[in-house]
């Protein structure tokens, strides 16, 4: 292994990330880029697929983490391994479609074949072979764990736990589950991969920068509806929006407080989907039942790549320092009518990707910041709002809609994760040494 | 087999409606387009519209309406200042579906120079399947299907009328 070759080692990210503002830097510099990959996509947890990609034993579905290829499958026993892409004898990609279902993995090189936990059961010619299957097995990640479905994994056998990263942000998992009255989403809708030209963390940062609203997306407002005027030119006080700061750099920007009636965040009236408001009413009480009608899916991201984007469910995916995707799928829900599944997947293409009234937006914007810090670069401002904020009775941190709150959270937690474990800690130095 | 006459007619129109598009003049493009008219992008390669996976885009009538509004505020900054385009058609085949209905397939080769961000220049190669309509002595869209050779990307920003 070589762990010990930290590529943030020469990196003083104490001098980068200052707690009001940031350098342009981090968004530009390939050493920070490739040590991002390491501490951040190798080292931590990142969010890979939900199960019901793949619910059958077999169904696999190709992914990166980071910029390694992998794969993720469900085994005959049901657990998913999350394994990497690349054949233990020379190299070739294993699992060459994008999703599908397979008994065995075949590589197309030489013909070498594995299970699908990633074992070698099988080489042509095998009297050439002198090694031991068990030990020319394809890489898997060692650790994989679920939450309410949502599956990440890490390259790191001792990364801390799952539960210990999502850390509180469980509650804003839960809250997207529970728009289905089962409890339960489908991820079966594909997925639309939109490239930007920009440094990826611009897309969490964006994701819930709720200052940007009526500057970028004037056009759809005004392209939709005819309440534009009052919409935009609604003064700071009457925004009762917040942004959100959950701790671990999972942040949110919580529009639940500007909604006054049932399924206003789905653009509907209630009694346009009544069976689905009847379903999770006894689902879960009349009281929860009203209150998720009412307040409407998360609008929120996990750390680092996953993005829960109210009816949609998104994935970040870093190619190089000012080339990124932005992925996205319609969250479907289980236990409700078709009608109300249609509904999500057209606001879904509506809202996200490269032809959408909202994200083309917000994508060409990204992509002049990215042109505005090539070169020596300069600082970027964090600090709208930190006079203001305040920490909730869960440890919380709330801002106004408008404030940098939640993107503070982010390079809080990204500062602590980038720094790594104390440098003068025992192991680190013999490692160095 | 369509007449040369029903084929002038065809080509004509593929290339006023590329015009157009290319020359970002919205609401004259809009105004090719019927009531039914469905603008597809499809994700993937075979995709069925109604099969519950997600398209690059896939409007009706009433959202392509939203679409060219919100290209007509003038604050639709992907496309501020437009695209400047160029499309080339060829391979061009007509089928008679019903009386003054017409199948078209065309290869579309269409250069987009990118002067909103990083004045790059885009290519975008497509299949583009029209459904056309004679319609009071004029030529109108019911159908536009574009299918990108890389729907399944990644794909760039796709703000402008394809
Ligand atoms: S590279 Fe896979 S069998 Fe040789
Ligand atoms: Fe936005």
């Amino acid at each position: 292994m070589l762990d010990n070759s930290r590529p943030s080692e020469g990196i003083r990210f104490e001098e980068l990330i200052l707690d009001d503002r940031v350098h342009s830097t981090l968004y530009t510099d390939s050493e920070v880029f490739e040590a991002e990959m390491d501490s951040i996509f190798r080292n931590g947890w990142v969010f890979i697929c939900h199960d019901s990609e793949i619910p059958k034993a077999g169904d696999f579905v190709r992914r990166n983490v980071g910029r390694d290829p992998v794969f993720a499958v469900r085994g005959r026993d049901g657990e998913i391994s999350v394994i990497v892409n690349r054949c233990a004898h020379r190299g070739n990609i294993i699992c060459q479609e994008e999703r599908g279902n397979a008994k065995a993995f075949v590589c197309q090189y030489h013909g070498w074949a594995y299970d699908t936990k990633g074992g070698l059961v099988d080489v042509p010619y095998p009297a050439g072979f002198k090694g031991d299957f068990s030990c020319h097995g394809l890489e898997r990640l060692a650790k994989v764990d679920s939450y309410q479905g949502f599956v990440f994994a890490s390259f790191n056998p001792t990364v801390p736990s799952l539960g210990d990263h999502l850390g509180r942000a469980t509650e804003l998992i839960d809250r997207a589950v529970e728009m289905s009255p089962v409890g339960r989403i489908n991820l079966s809708g594909g997925w639309v991969r939109h490239q930007l030209n920009c440094n990826w963390k611009m897309l969490p940062e964006n994701d819930t920068d709720g200052y940007h609203v009526n500057f970028v997306h004037p056009s759809f407002a005004q392209a939709i509806r005819s309440n534009y005027d009052e919409a935009v030119l609604q003064d700071e006080e009457s925004l009762k929006s917040e942004a959100k700061d959950w701790g671990n750099g999972h942040t949110e920007l919580n529009f639940s407080p500007s909604y006054s009636r049932p399924l206003e965040w789905f653009g509907c009236a209630e009694d346009r989907y009544p069976s689905y408001s009847k379903a999770l009413r006894e689902a879960y009480g009349q009281e929860k039942g009203d209150k998720i009608l009412l307040d409407g899916p998360p609008h929120a991201v996990i750390f680092p790549n996953l993005f829960l984007g109210e009816m949609n469910i998104v994935r970040f995916e870093p190619v190089a320092p000012g080339v990124c995707l932005h992925i996205h799928t319609p969250m479907y829900l289980e236990g409700v009518d078709d009608d109300v599944n249609q509904r999500i997947l057209r606001q879904s293409e509506g809202a996200l990707g490269p032809t959408a009234f909202l994200l083309a937006d917000d994508s060409v914007i990204a992509e002049r910041t990215q042109l505005a810090l090539a070169g020596k670069g300069g600082w970027l401002d964090l600090s709208r709002g930190a006079e203001r904020e305040v920490t909730d009775d869960n440890g919380v941190v709330v801002g106004h809609l408008t404030d940098e709150t939640s993107n503070r959270g982010f390079w809080r937690h990204y500062k602590q994760v980038m720094q790594g474990p104390d440098q003068s800690s025992p192991t680190a130095a013999a490692a160095a040494a | 087999m369509v007449t040369i006459e029903e084929r002038l007619r065809v080509e004509e129109f593929l290339f006023k409606e590329a015009r157009l598009a290319d020359e970002s003049r919205y609401s004259e493009w809009e105004a090719l387009a019927e009531d039914d008219m469905h603008y597809w992008v499809p994700a993937e390669a075979g995709q069925d519209p109604d099969d519950g996976r997600i398209s690059i885009l896939n409007d009706n009538r009433t959202r392509l309406a939203t679409r060219i509004r919100q290209l007509n505020t003038g604050v639709r900054h992907a496309q501020v200042p437009p695209s400047r385009m160029c499309r080339i058609i060829s391979n061009v085949e007509i089928e008679t579906i019903a009386d003054g209905e017409y199948f078209v397939r065309s290869n579309v080769i269409l250069y987009e120079y990118r002067i909103q961000a990083d004045k790059e220049m885009e290519v975008w190669p497509a299949r583009v399947e029209h459904k056309l309509r004679m319609r009071d002595g004029e030529m109108k869209m019911f159908s536009k299907h574009i299918l990108l050779l890389n729907s399944e990307g990644p794909v760039r920003g796709l703000s402008f009328i394809i």
